[in-house]
């Protein structure tokens, strides 16, 4: 019998050896996710470590809710980033979370480094640490095939790296169940400097309900909401390549390196055009019945020929999964117009295990790169990416998974590090050194990623206030936009620790989360949650800063001040004065952000 | 009132356990993916479909013709009914091995290892966003 959460599994990979502990007060006062992982991350994440050092943990943490209600089925994962050298900080759907909670864990932290290939097995209350030589290398995909096992009860979970996470690439990710990744900030890396390749996770204890009355009357309600009212349709029916067509009427949509904000082959690669041609089938994760995850069909040729020289008719088809970002930042950033080439290159960096916006901004920013002569054929080996040019785009993430020589060792180090090293940082499009998504909305965009703790457009939602002034044409003031910045990410922390999803936020406002909370027993007020997801704000705030991170210093690439947005162009003085007005607001919270006008200064690339 | 409740279109389930978890809320009054009367099954990997396994309610049951203690008792609509003082103590579980849907589970959580029965309550069917189920009142 499961109760509240309480369990936090400790793994130390160099003596293999596995420990649980009970620590009811961590998941009393944080929930779970990610105010559970942060509050870990600062326990037992060295200052100024090294990422890669065996002591580095990796934290994966799960929530008090998942099981019991709709779209609750995130796993939180945080870690010392290789490619930002501060937060690490990732979130995957799939099986994982409810996996874990059905193990009766709230949160695994693992430490040390195996001196060979490893997995990690939690099965229920046995967890062992196993050699795995014989899938080192595979891609998850297959490594999934191989640990899931035929039929077993409860609910499991295989969450694998690619090749990229065993070369240590700084966006390498860790694939969840197939289909959703732990894609951002480089947990892949981290798990591949452990020699750790998967892990595996079976669930299959009891949940009770302890309040039958209320906990019916919540769940109905939500999932109602979630099923019968538009609020979560868009997810369901095209899912996130509706976007496509919606930014680009806006001119909103980033094509070519940012270069410009609208995208004429739009139609060719729209959520519409992915539908009608390539989508396969669509699945959920447990509990959830939205089924945002799209599969498109990628047939692939079964052998070149028969070994008679006849060619092969048959073909095999694989299963991709595709949404709005990695369309965008394989697709539109890069001028790859056709949908099913767009697929060929997802297909790739899942196969890799590579974040795939961060691969397609180091494409993008390569291109132009050897556009402009800061890079040669002969570092390229031989390669001549130019836009649209899928076949060399393919050859060269493989070059970068594998790190083949020393222009793709810089370049699987993200573009920040690459623009260091060859030229070329105004069109260098990072910021926090993260790659930002497929959102140029405006200042809420820009701005939001840059002070979002994970630098994500989901740390704060920095587009949907763009979106809301121009859809309806209100005038927000840039105050009035880094207001809504702060408190967003506030309460998302709390959502991120409830691990609801960041697309079922509409349906659980304050008061439904207070509501279900209620229903399994755990009692908050709506002002105490907001309390706590700022407290959890500035956990992760401190990670960032103790490990060197200074907004004061973060500079904005010129490239983004050279395409128009809807918003017009952005003027890098509202930039600098939203960053002032941020900074303010977080320090009259009590964080210490170090805001010298001086510094402010150059905070914004001159003209 | 009862449903008459049908496996329809199993192609169409997206692996959310919805119903999973609706029945084993209504039987047990908990969430356990192992303590229920319907099934979404992975076959191996993710890549393949899921399948959603329940009780088909057949009129020659070989579930009940399998129990040597004639612990399930079909009834005259289709399907079974346990009669839980004749199921106690038993080490062989023909009943689930006789099922070839395999849509019969004991309760590994009960005192003797019960099948677990479904009682055609429409929790699964009603929480299906996908139609996967056909169903419908009973006329008794």
């Amino acid at each position: 019998m499961i109760t509240q959460l309480r369990q936090v599994l400790y793994v130390d990979l160099t003596r293999r050896t596995t420990q649980i502990a009970s620590r009811p007060e961590l998941f009393a006062k944080y929930l779970g996710g990610a105010g559970v992982a942060s509050k870990l991350l600062l326990e037992e994440c060295r200052p100024n470590i090294d990422p890669f050092s065996p002591d580095a943990p990796v934290i994966v943490a799960t929530g008090p809710l998942v099981g019991m209600f709709p779209c609750m089925a995130k796993a939180v994962a945080m870690f010392k980033s290789p490619l930002t050298g501060n937060l690490g900080e990732s979130h995957a759907g799939g099986h994982f979370s409810s996996a874990l909670r059905f193990a009766d864990c709230g949160a695994i932290v693992i430490k040390g480094a195996s001196d060979k290939p490893v997995s990690l097995h939690v099965e229920n209350g046995n967890v062992r640490v196993e050699y795995a030589s014989s899938i080192w290398g595979l891609s998850p995909l297959q490594v999934e095939k191989t640990l899931r096992p035929p039929d077993k009860e409860g609910i499991h979970s295989v969450t694998s790296i690619g090749r990229a996470g065993e070369h240590l690439v700084y966006y390498s990710a860790a694939i969840v169940d197939r289909y959703h990744h732990f894609g951002r900030l480089g947990l892949g890396a981290v798990m591949g400097s452990k020699k750790l390749k998967a892990v595996y996770v079976r669930g299959s204890g009891e949940i009770p309900i302890v309040r039958s009355t209320e906990f019916k009357a919540a769940y109905e309600e939500t999932y109602r909401q979630v099923v019968e009212t538009p609020l979560m349709m868009k997810y369901h029916y095209l899912g996130t390549p509706t976007n496509v067509l919606a930014l680009n009427a806006l001119r909103a949509l980033p094509s070519k390196n940012f270069s410009k904000s609208t995208y004429e082959k739009a139609d060719s690669v729209s959520g519409e055009r992915f539908a009608e041609e390539l989508l396969e089938r669509k699945i959920s994760c447990p509990s959830c019945p939205i089924a945002c995850i799209h599969l498109g069909g990628l047939r692939t040729s079964f052998a070149p020929d028969h070994e008679l020289g006849v060619k092969e008719i048959f073909e095999e088809m694989e299963l991709v999964p595709y949404n709005y970002e990695p369309i965008f930042a394989l697709g539109i950033n890069l001028d790859v117009s056709d949908a099913k080439d767009v697929l060929r290159l997802i297909s790739r960096c899942e196969h890799l295990a590579i974040d795939a916006i961060m691969t397609g901004a180091v494409l993008a920013w390569t291109t132009e790169a050897y556009e402009k002569g800061l890079i040669t054929a002969d570092e390229t080996m031989g390669l001549r990416p130019k836009w649209g040019d899928v076949e060399t785009y393919l050859k060269m993430v493989e070059n970068i998974a594998d790190v083949r020589n020393p222009l793709y060792v810089t370049l699987a180090r993200g573009v920040a590090v690459a623009a260091e090293k060859y030229g070329g940082k105004d069109f260098a499009v990072s910021l926090g050194k993260n790659s930002p998504a497929g959102y140029f909305t405006g200042y809420g965009f820009v701005v939001g990623t840059l002070v979002g703790a994970r630098h994500s457009h989901l740390s704060n939602a920095g587009y949907s206030i763009d979106h809301m002034a121009i859809a309806h044409g209100k005038s927000i003031s840039p105050e009035q936009i880094v207001e809504f910045l702060v408190k967003e990410e506030d309460w998302l922390n709390v959502l991120n620790s409830l691990v609801a999803c960041y697309f079922s936020r509409s349906i659980y406002e304050k008061d439904l989360a207070v509501k279900v909370l209620s229903a399994v027993g755990i009692e908050e007020t709506k002002e105490g949650l907001m309390k706590l997801g700022k407290e959890i704000f500035h956990n992760l705030y401190s990670f960032k800063l103790r490990e060197g991170f200074d907004l004061t210093k973060e500079k904005i690439p010129k490239r983004l001040l050279e395409t128009e947005s809807p918003a017009g162009y952005l003027d890098p003085k509202v930039i600098q004065h939203m960053i002032s007005h941020y900074i303010r607001i977080r320090e009259n919270e009590g964080l210490r952000l170090r805001p010298e006008e001086k510094a402010l200064m150059d905070l914004v690339v001159p003209k | 009132m009862p449903f008459n409740i049908e496996v329809e279109t199993p192609e169409r389930c997206i692996g959310c356990y919805s119903c999973v978890y609706a029945c084993s809320r209504h039987l047990f009054n908990a969430v356990d993916s192992s303590r229920t009367a319907v099934f979404v099954r992975t076959q191996r990997t993710l890549q393949n479909s899921f399948t959603v396994v329940m009780c088909r309610f057949c009129k020659e049951p070989e579930c009940a013709y399998a129990c040597p203690r004639e612990a399930l008792l079909p009834l005259p609509e289709g399907g079974i009914t346990l009669i839980a003082e004749k199921c106690r103590g038993c080490e062989t579980y023909e009943c689930v091995r006789a099922c070839k849907l395999e849509a019969l589970a004991l309760d590994k959580r009960s005192e003797f290892l019960r099948p677990i029965i479904c009682d055609r309550c429409g929790d699964c069917a009603k929480f299906c966003p996908h139609n996967v189920f056909r169903y419908q009142e009973m006329k008794l």
